[in-house]
């Protein structure tokens, strides 16, 4: 194999990483409640913004992880305790009003920081690159970015299978009914878990605002993004998340290397209504009829 | 039998049709007369001051795209956030060829014949494989045939394995993204993010009056298709898709259909945007628009056929009046919106008054129930319906 | 040959074995009752009958057509007919629509598009209306039916489909013990001109209807025949009360 591919296939590496961080909020909140947050991109884009003023008071983006998970999750219970806990029977109607809330978010987000790209610098710590084959170099922040992927399945994989709030999520999971008739109170299990996705959507924020600049549509990109990779692993098991990133970002990578971008988005579209022909739920997504 | 089921079997009968309703109800008729002489009448009153003339003729496309959500996702159930997709192709087959044609005979400054975008990003000829839209009537069946064919290919990849509901809608979302990337990335073809401009517009009366009578047309279509037993069909399907299929329906079938004729009608009101407007752009083929036309219907009403005119109708127009103010509320306003209309008011406006009429008037039901009634009154002092015995008897 | 055979059905999901080589089968015109404790796969039977599931193995063959693997749609339109354990129908329809669209037709999407409810079909469904005691909600939408009421506008459905074979899954669940009993009447009418195969958990309703009985346990038949024979079977009475118990 060439360098440049082998130097295709790390970079594809990080656009995986990135596609698990934008996804994996998402992905525990469809997975346990069946909602689609369309606000995720813009809940991305509040944590950026988070990280932009956290860099201008002087932190950098280790401090800016925590302090935007804490506000786009108390963002998130906003959400859900003013929007989304009225109709989680109506998933479609809520795919609607959250597009609804992103539209709110923008425009709000827009009268506070005005129109302006705001620059988020990557930490001192992470500047510059290692060379991983031959004279490419292959920037520190995008290790980080793969290890931060990596930390955060990891979080989530703990807080689902080794907590007690996880197990009750779980239970809820796989028979809400039955769970609520034991005594689990659903509700503010769907609440914490959708305040739990949005403060991971908060720290994707905060790590993606180095790559690019800040401006308020942002999210919108990493938010479709995160459905397809939704879409395509599934959502039954946490492993969805990385598969379904990993071959979209791969997949987009290569393509894009081989065609353009544009054609590469494309292929993987093909790619993904065709896989889920024969993973109807996604390929990690629970058995459904036929 | 008693008298009383004698009388009430015959009732019922001729109180079947009533439940149907009629075709066309009256008051439809008047509504839709009115609106006709409103729209067509209009300019020629108040002459043609192209602005408005202008405004009522995109209406009617917005209203024909609206309504075209209206059945696949009122009367289906099938959420797509991609119907500009089918908008789009439509409105840029038309633009192209109408460009193409407006070029020939009005040459560049370099005194080539062909669009003057193709020229501004290097290319040295109209490429070869878009000669034929030189034909208009060529370029007008593509703008219809083509989109129909991809949402029958859609179709049949997605309902045939009943993924519909939020995997659907996403990745009908994913499809209009796609799609306005692939005409920004491709400018010299499509013109990119300026889009296709400057070429000869039909605006004018006569194209309105044509629209017009497209509108209806499409508008009675819808109708007697949802009047008949399979636009109960369609409703069932909506509502519980699993037991219309254990009850023999295939139900992919039906999805494919109403998205195929979903899809023709978005292509035919965007071919007609294209040649009224006079200017097509990304933004008439992406997820924006696409919930735009899915808010519309929300507002009017779903499954109402009316209320996607009303909502498209309200909504523009309400943009319309506050563009001059500060665009940020506008689009606060947009928002908020989404909100009301899925929490406070699902009905749309519409469907509110409809059942809010249901309600309040002595029609068949509180006929019949007062028939029901006097056979359970029959029943208690010796008469029985046949089969049923009643309770507390042993049966064997 | 019998109306309905199944002949070594076996499914496994997730490696839990649901159906084990299942023989079974069903007359013409029979009421059959089927029982068996939770688990014993009475409603995965249903399931693999109507296409909901395909088998791992076996073969299910319905008036002389092998239907193994057939879709759902499919096989409605072979004859078989499905009550759902939770009442299943077009919540936002009328009671009248929802008779009206599952009206044996042919379902094929442009032989009814035009087309609205002839004078015959319109008898038929207030004839069936009048059966399930739904006549005076007939304009009423369909979630606004007490739980009762709901069973019956299924069954309802079922009847104006005119099936050869009705499959109905525990329809008295949630009644009253009024309810229970007009709904047995109901069943036992609607045996007279179809086969029925009916799921039940209420002993005294099964006494008063049944006939044949088959017992299902963990994806076998344990037992089958006249209920008297089957009540007095020891492994039945084990099955269902547990070894050690007084009985």
């Amino acid at each position: 194999m060439t360098q440049a591919l082998i130097s295709q296939i790390l970079i594809g590496v990080s656009v995986t990483a990135i596609l698990v961080i934008s996804a994996i909020g998402l992905a525990v909140i469809f997975g346990v409640a069946g909602v689609i947050n369309m606000a995720h991109g813009q809940f991305i884009m509040v944590g950026a913004y988070t990280a932009a003023v956290i860099g201008k008071m002087g932190g950098n983006t280790f401090v800016a992880i925590p302090v935007s998970f804490v506000v786009v999750a108390l963002l998130g219970l906003a959400v859900e305790r003013g929007v989304i806990r009225w109709i989680y029977d109506r998933p479609l109607e809520t795919l609607l009003a959250t597009w609804g809330v992103g539209i709110i978010l923008e425009v709000v987000m827009k009268l506070i920081f005005g129109p302006e790209l705001y620059y988020v610098g990557a930490p001192k710590v992470l500047a510059g690159s290692v060379h991983l084959v031959g004279r490419l170099p292959y920037p520190y922040y995008r290790l980080f970015l793969i290890v931060v992927a990596i930390l955060m399945v990891a979080a989530t994989f703990y807080l689902i299978f080794r907590t007690d709030f996880g197990l009750k999520v779980r239970a809820v999971r796989r028979n809400r009914a039955m769970s609520g008739c034991l005594g689990i109170d659903t509700a503010k299990i769907d609440m914490m878990i959708f305040m739990f996705g949005s403060g991971l959507a908060g720290i994707a924020g905060a790590v993606l605002a180095p790559i690019k600049s800040v401006s308020t549509t942002m999210g919108f990109r990493y938010a479709v993004d995160s459905y397809m990779t939704i879409v395509l692993g599934g959502v039954g098991n946490l492993w969805g998340v990385p598969t379904g990133g990993g071959l979209i970002g791969e997949g987009e990578t290569l393509l894009a290397y081989k065609f353009n971008s544009v054609i590469g988005e494309l292929l993987v579209f093909i790619f993904i209504v065709i896989a889920i022909r024969v993973f109807p739920r996604g390929i990690f997504g629970y058995q459904e009829r036929r | 039998m008693s008298a009383a089921a004698e009388r009430l079997s015959r009732s019922r009968r001729s109180r079947a049709t009533l439940q149907r309703g009629r075709l066309v109800p009256l008051w439809m008729l008047l509504l839709g007369a009115a609106v006709v002489a409103v729209i067509g009448g209009f300019p020629v009153v108040a002459g043609t001051d192209s602005y408005i003339l202008l405004l009522l003729g995109k209406f009617l496309c917005y209203a024909i795209f609206a309504l075209s959500i209206d059945l696949i996702w009122g009367f289906t159930g099938i959420l797509s956030l991609g119907q500009a997709v089918y908008f789009g192709i439509g409105a840029y087959f038309v633009a192209l060829s109408l460009k193409i044609n407006y070029a020939l005979d009005h040459p560049t400054r370099y005194g080539n014949k062909f669009p003057d975008f193709m020229e501004w990003n290097g290319l040295k000829a109209l490429p070869h494989f878009m000669e034929p839209l030189v034909s208009t009537p060529f370029a007008v069946a593509c703008a219809l045939i083509v989109p129909t064919a991809l949402a029958f290919i859609f179709g049949v990849i997605t309902f045939k394995r009943h993924i519909y509901g939020v995997y659907c809608a996403v990745i009908t979302l994913a499809e209009s993204l796609i799609l306005q990337e692939f005409i920004i990335e491709y400018q010299a073809y499509t013109g990119g993010f300026n889009g296709i401009t400057d070429y000869s517009n039909y605006l004018g009366i006569p194209f309105l009056w044509f629209m017009l009578a497209v509108t209806i047309a499409f508008f009675l279509i819808a109708r007697v298709l949802t009047h008949s037993r399979i636009g109960t069909v369609l409703k069932s399907i909506r509502d519980n898709d699993l037991r219309a299929q254990f009850m023999g329906y295939n139900v992919a079938n039906y999805r494919i259909f109403v998205f195929c004729v979903s899809a023709f009608m978005s292509a035919a009101a965007g071919a007609m945007y294209a040649a009224w407007v006079g200017i097509i752009s990304y933004l008439d083929t992406g997820p924006v628009f696409s919930v735009e036309g899915v808010i519309w219907t929300a507002v009017g009403g779903r499954a109402t056929l009316i209320g996607p005119f009303l909502g498209a109708f309200l909504v523009k127009g309400l943009e319309f009046l506050l563009s001059g103010v500060l665009a940020a509320f506008w689009q606060l306003l947009v928002g908020l919106l989404f909100i009301f209309v899925v929490l406070v008011m699902p009905d749309g406006i519409v469907g509110s008054i409809a059942h809010w009429l249901r309600r309040h008037r002595k029609g068949t039901l509180t006929q019949l129930r007062e028939e029901q009634d006097l056979l359970a009154h029959d029943r208690e002092h010796d008469w029985q319906p046949a089969g049923v015995p009643r309770s507390g008897e042993e049966s064997v | 040959m019998a109306l309905l055979e199944v002949k070594g059905l076996t499914t496994r999901v997730s490696g839990y074995t649901i159906l084990d080589n299942l023989d079974f089968s069903v007359e013409e015109n029979e009421l059959r009752v089927l029982l068996g404790p939770n688990g014993a796969g009475k409603t995965t039977l249903i399931a693999m009958i109507t296409g909901q599931f395909r088998p791992t193995a076996g073969k299910i063959h319905f008036a002389g057509q092998d239907i193994t693997g057939w879709s759902p749609d499919a096989i409605f339109l072979a004859g078989i007919s499905r009550k759902f354990q939770v009442p299943n129908m077009y919540e936002t329809l009328s009671v009248y629509d929802n008779v009206m669209v599952s009206l044996q037709s042919d379902r094929k999407v442009f032989k009814y598009m035009f087309k609205g409810v002839t004078a015959a079909e319109d008898e038929r469904i207030w004839e069936i209306l009048d059966f399930v005691e739904l006549a005076g909600k007939a304009s009423d939408p369909a979630d606004t039916l007490a739980h009762g009421e709901r069973q019956w506008l299924e069954m309802g459905m079922l009847i104006a489909s005119n099936p050869k074979l009705l499959l109905l899954d525990e329809p008295t669940t949630g009644m009253t013990p009024d309810g229970k009993q007009r709904t047995a009447a109901l069943i036992q009418k609607i045996a007279r001109n179809h086969t029925v195969l009916l799921v039940e958990h209420d002993m005294h309703l099964v006494r008063q209807i049944a006939r044949k009985v088959t017992v299902l346990h963990q994806g076998q038949v344990l037992a089958e025949g006249a209920l008297d024979e089957v009540v007095s079977n020891k492994t039945v009475r084990e099955v269902y009360l547990g070894k050690g118990k007084r009985h």
